[in-house]
C-alpha cells in the first residue's frame, strides 16, 4: 500500500507540471467560452440598439436623408419649462409606484401563507397562482374589457343587484388610469408573490424558533425577523413590478382611453404616428431607461445597506 | 417606352444578350417576334408582390380586391406588411423596408411625390384607368405626373346614436360636447387639430397660423376630458361603440356600415363640411417589380372590386362604373355625384405643409 501511494504519489507530482499548463489553459478558456455567449447576446442585442437609440437623440443618425449632425436639441428641449412630456413621465412613475406597492402588499400575505403554513399543498397553489401566464398577455388584458366594460360583468352584477341603473354604469371601470392600474397589478402579481414566496421559503426557520425562544410574540419576529430577511424579496419584487411597467404601452393602449395614456405610450407614438419624430423618441426612450438605472442602483444600495445593518 | 417609366434599367450584359439573341433569332424566326419574346424573358419579374397596406385591405379580408390579379400571377401573389397609418408607412421605408408599392392617402401625396421615395405610373399599363374618377386622378398627380393612383375614398365625418344623443347642432362640435362627456371617441391623428381648426373656422385648417394652431391646441388639451378614448384602429372602435361605452365617434363610412347593425346610428355631415379622403396606391422608386404592381392595381381598379368594396366595407370606389347593390349606400355615399369628394359637399383632404409641427402638437395633446 504504502509503496504503491508513494508510486501513485511520485507519478502525480513528476506529471503535474505537464498538465498543469493544460488545466491553466483550459481554465482561461473555459470563461470565455461560458461567457461569450451571454455577452455576445447583450452586446447585439441590448447595447448596440442602445447605441443605435442614442445616436438617434443627438442627430447623429436620422430617419429622414438630409443634413444632419451631433445636437442636443432634443436633449434641451426635454427639460425645458413647459415640456408635457416630462408631466407624463411623472403621471407614469407615480401610476407604477402604486401599482408596484398595492402588489407587493397583496403579494406578500399570499406567499408567506404559502411558504410558511406547512401546507402540503404549497406548489399546487402557487402553479395555480402563476397559472394565468398559461394564457397569452393580450388574452388576459383583453379580458379585463368584458369585465369592466359599461355592459360588462361588474356594471351588469350592480344593475342585476339595482345598484346602478342600466343608463349610469360605473364608467371609471374601463378607459381610465384605474383601469391601467388595476390590469397591470393583475398582470404582475405572479412576478411579486414569486421571489418573496423565494425569499420566504428559504429562510432559516431556526431564527424563528430563536425568537420565539427569546420571548418575541409572533408579530415582534415577524417585524424584527421575518420581514428584514424578507427585504432582498421585496425589494426585487418591487423592481419586477416597477421597472417594465413604468414604460409598459400595450394595457394602457388597450383600457387606458385618454385619461390611463402614458410615457411608453408616447414613446411609441413618437416612433410611429403623425409624424415619425425619432429624435424625440430617442429621448424619452433613454431618459425613461436612464431612470430606471439610477433607481435600481439606489434600490440596490439600499438594500445592501440594510443587509450590512443587519449582519 | 414602358421602361423609361421606372428606374430598373437593362444592364449591358442584358443589352448585349437581348441584342444577340434577337439577331441570332432573327436568322431564324424573323426579327419582331425574336425580340419581343427575349425582352419579355430579360424583364421579367420574378418573386411575390411586396405590398404594404392598412389592416383589412390584404388576405385578411381584402381578397376579393386582388382576385383577378392572384389569378393571372399566382407565382407572384401579393406579401403584405401592415402600416398602421402613413406616417407609420414612411417610417418603414424610412428604415429600410422595400415594398413595391403601398397605399397612403390623397393628404400625403404631395409629400411622398416630393420625398424622392416613389415614382410615377405609367397609366397605360392599367387598363381600368380610364375608368377611375378623373377628378381623383387628378389629385394623384403632382407636377403632371400620376403619382397617385385613386382606389377607394370616403369622409371623415361623426358616427353617433341617435337614440342616445341630441345634437345641438349638425357640427363637429359634437365631439366636443360637455353634455356628453366620457362617452366620446376622438381619432388618434393629428387630423385632430384639422377638425379643430375647422369647427374654430381657421382660415386653413390644414395650414393653421401659429395663433391658429396655439388657439386650436389649447381647445383640444381644454376638451381631451370629454374624450374617453382616441381610436387608432377600427376595431378598438367598434369594440367600445358596439358595447355602448361610446355614443358619439369621429368615424369613416365603414363605421357607419359596422355599428348600424348594431344600434340606431347616424352618420353626420357636419355643417363646417366633412373631409373627404381618396386612398392612393404608390409606387416605390426602383422597384424590381414594376409591371407586377401595375398589374396589381389594374385589379384593384376593376368595377368587380370597385363594387364588391362598396358593398362590404362601405366606402366608394373610384372606378366610377362601380354602384352598390343597396340604394341606401348608394345615398349614403353620393355615387351618383362625381364631386361627392370636394366642395360644397366636402374639403378633400389636404397636404399638411407643417406637418411635423402638427404632430408634435398632437403629441402634445394626449400628453397633457
Amino acid at each position: 500500500m504504502g509503496a504503491g501511494e508513494g508510486g501513485l504519489t511520485v507519478e502525480a507530482a513528476t506529471s503535474e507540471p505537464a498538465v498543469a499548463p493544460r488545466r491553466r489553459r483550459r481554465l482561461r478558456l473555459t470563461t470565455p467560452a461560458l461567457l461569450g455567449l451571454p455577452v455576445s447576446w447583450l452586446a447585439v442585442f441590448f447595447l448596440a440598439p442602445i447605441a443605435i437609440v442614442a445616436a438617434y437623440s443627438v442627430d447623429v443618425l436620422v430617419l429622414f436623408p438630409g443634413p444632419h449632425g451631433f445636437t442636443l436639441s432634443a436633449w434641451r428641449s426635454l427639460f425645458s419649462g413647459s415640456n408635457p412630456y416630462l408631466h407624463l413621465f411623472a403621471k407614469s412613475v407615480e401610476m407604477s409606484l402604486i401599482v408596484s406597492a398595492v402588489v407587493v402588499l397583496v403579494a406578500y400575505p399570499l406567499a408567506y401563507f404559502l411558504a410558511l403554513s406547512g401546507t402540503k399543498r404549497k406548489y399546487i397553489l402557487l402553479l395555480v397562482l402563476i397559472a394565468p401566464f398559461l394564457t397569452s398577455y393580450l388574452l388576459r388584458v383583453l379580458a379585463w374589457k368584458v369585465i369592466l366594460g359599461d355592459q360588462g360583468v361588474i356594471n351588469s352584477f350592480l344593475f342585476w343587484t339595482g345598484l346602478r341603473s342600466p343608463d349610469h354604469p360605473l364608467s371609471f371601470l374601463l378607459y381610465s388610469r384605474f383601469a391601467v392600474m388595476l390590469v397591470l397589478g393583475y398582470v404582475w402579481l405572479p412576478f411579486v408573490a414569486l421571489p418573496i414566496f423565494v425569499t420566504l421559503e428559504t429562510l432559516d426557520r431556526g431564527l424563528l424558533e430563536a425568537a420565539s425562544d427569546l420571548y418575541a410574540s409572533r408579530l415582534q419576529a415577524f417585524v424584527r425577523v421575518t420581514l428584514p430577511l424578507s427585504a432582498p424579496g421585496l425589494v426585487a419584487a418591487f423592481l419586477f413590478v416597477f421597472i417594465p411597467t413604468v414604460g409598459e404601452f400595450i394595457t394602457p393602449s388597450l383600457v387606458g382611453g385618454t385619461g390611463g395614456y402614458m410615457y411608453g405610450n408616447q414613446i411609441v407614438d413618437l416612433f410611429g404616428t403623425g409624424f415619425p419624430d425619432w429624435e424625440t423618441g430617442s429621448v424619452l426612450a433613454l431618459f425613461l431607461l436612464a431612470v430606471i438605472a439610477v433607481l435600481t442602483l439606489v434600490f440596490v444600495r439600499f438594500l445592501r445597506a440594510g443587509e450590512v445593518q443587519a449582519a | 417606352m414602358e421602361g423609361e417609366t421606372f428606374d430598373r434599367r437593362l444592364s449591358r450584359a442584358d443589352m448585349l444578350r437581348l441584342a444577340g439573341l434577337a439577331a441570332g433569332v432573327g436568322v431564324v424566326a424573323g426579327p419582331a417576334a425574336a425580340a419581343d419574346a427575349a425582352v419579355a424573358r430579360l424583364t421579367q419579374e420574378s418573386g411575390r408582390l411586396q405590398v404594404l397596406d392598412w389592416a383589412g385591405y390584404g388576405n385578411d379580408g381584402g381578397q376579393a380586391m386582388f382576385k383577378a390579379y392572384v389569378h393571372k400571377h399566382p407565382h407572384n401573389k401579393p406579401q403584405f406588411t401592415y402600416m398602421t397609418n402613413e406616417s407609420d408607412a414612411l417610417a418603414k421605408i424610412q428604415a429600410g423596408a422595400h415594398p413595391d408599392l403601398f397605399r397612403p392617402y390623397v393628404g400625403w401625396v404631395k409629400y411622398f411625390a416630393q420625398s424622392g421615395l416613389v415614382q410615377p405610373w405609367n397609366p397605360k399599363l392599367i387598363p381600368n384607368f380610364k375608368h377611375l374618377n378623373p377628378f381623383m386622378v387628378k389629385a394623384g398627380q403632382y407636377k403632371g405626373k400620376q403619382y397617385g393612383i385613386p382606389d377607394d375614398w370616403g369622409f371623415d365625418a361623426i358616427l353617433y346614436r341617435k337614440d342616445k344623443v341630441h345634437p345641438k347642432a349638425r357640427s363637429w362640435g359634437l365631439l366636443f360636447d360637455e353634455r356628453y362627456k366620457g362617452k366620446i371617441a376622438w381619432f388618434d391623428d393629428l387630423e385632430m387639430i384639422t377638425i379643430a381648426g375647422l369647427y374654430l373656422k381657421a382660415k386653413n385648417p390644414w395650414n393653421q397660423t401659429q395663433a391658429e394652431l396655439t388657439r386650436s391646441v389649447n381647445f383640444l388639451k381644454k376638451k381631451k376630458h370629454v374624450a374617453r378614448m382616441t381610436w387608432a384602429s377600427e376595431a378598438d372602435l367598434w369594440q367600445a361603440f358596439g358595447s355602448g361605452e361610446v355614443w358619439i365617434a369621429y368615424a369613416w363610412p365603414n363605421d357607419w356600415v359596422t355599428m348600424k347593425k348594431k344600434h340606431p346610428v347616424v352618420y353626420m355631415h357636419p355643417k363646417e363640411k366633412p373631409i373627404a379622403w381618396v386612398g392612393m396606391f404608390m409606387l416605390l422608386k426602383g422597384t424590381p417589380r414594376p409591371h407586377l404592381s401595375h398589374a396589381y392595381v389594374n385589379a384593384w381598379s376593376s368595377k368587380a372590386s370597385g363594387q364588391w368594396l362598396e358593398n362590404n366595407y362601405g366606402y366608394g370606389h373610384a372606378n366610377v362604373e362601380a354602384k352598390p347593390t343597396s340604394s341606401a349606400l348608394l345615398k349614403a355615399l353620393q355615387l351618383t355625384n362625381p364631386k361627392a369628394v370636394t366642395l360644397p359637399n366636402a374639403y378633400l383632404d389636404r397636404n399638411i405643409p407643417n406637418r411635423a409641427e402638427y404632430a408634435h402638437l398632437w403629441e402634445q395633446v394626449k400628453a397633457a
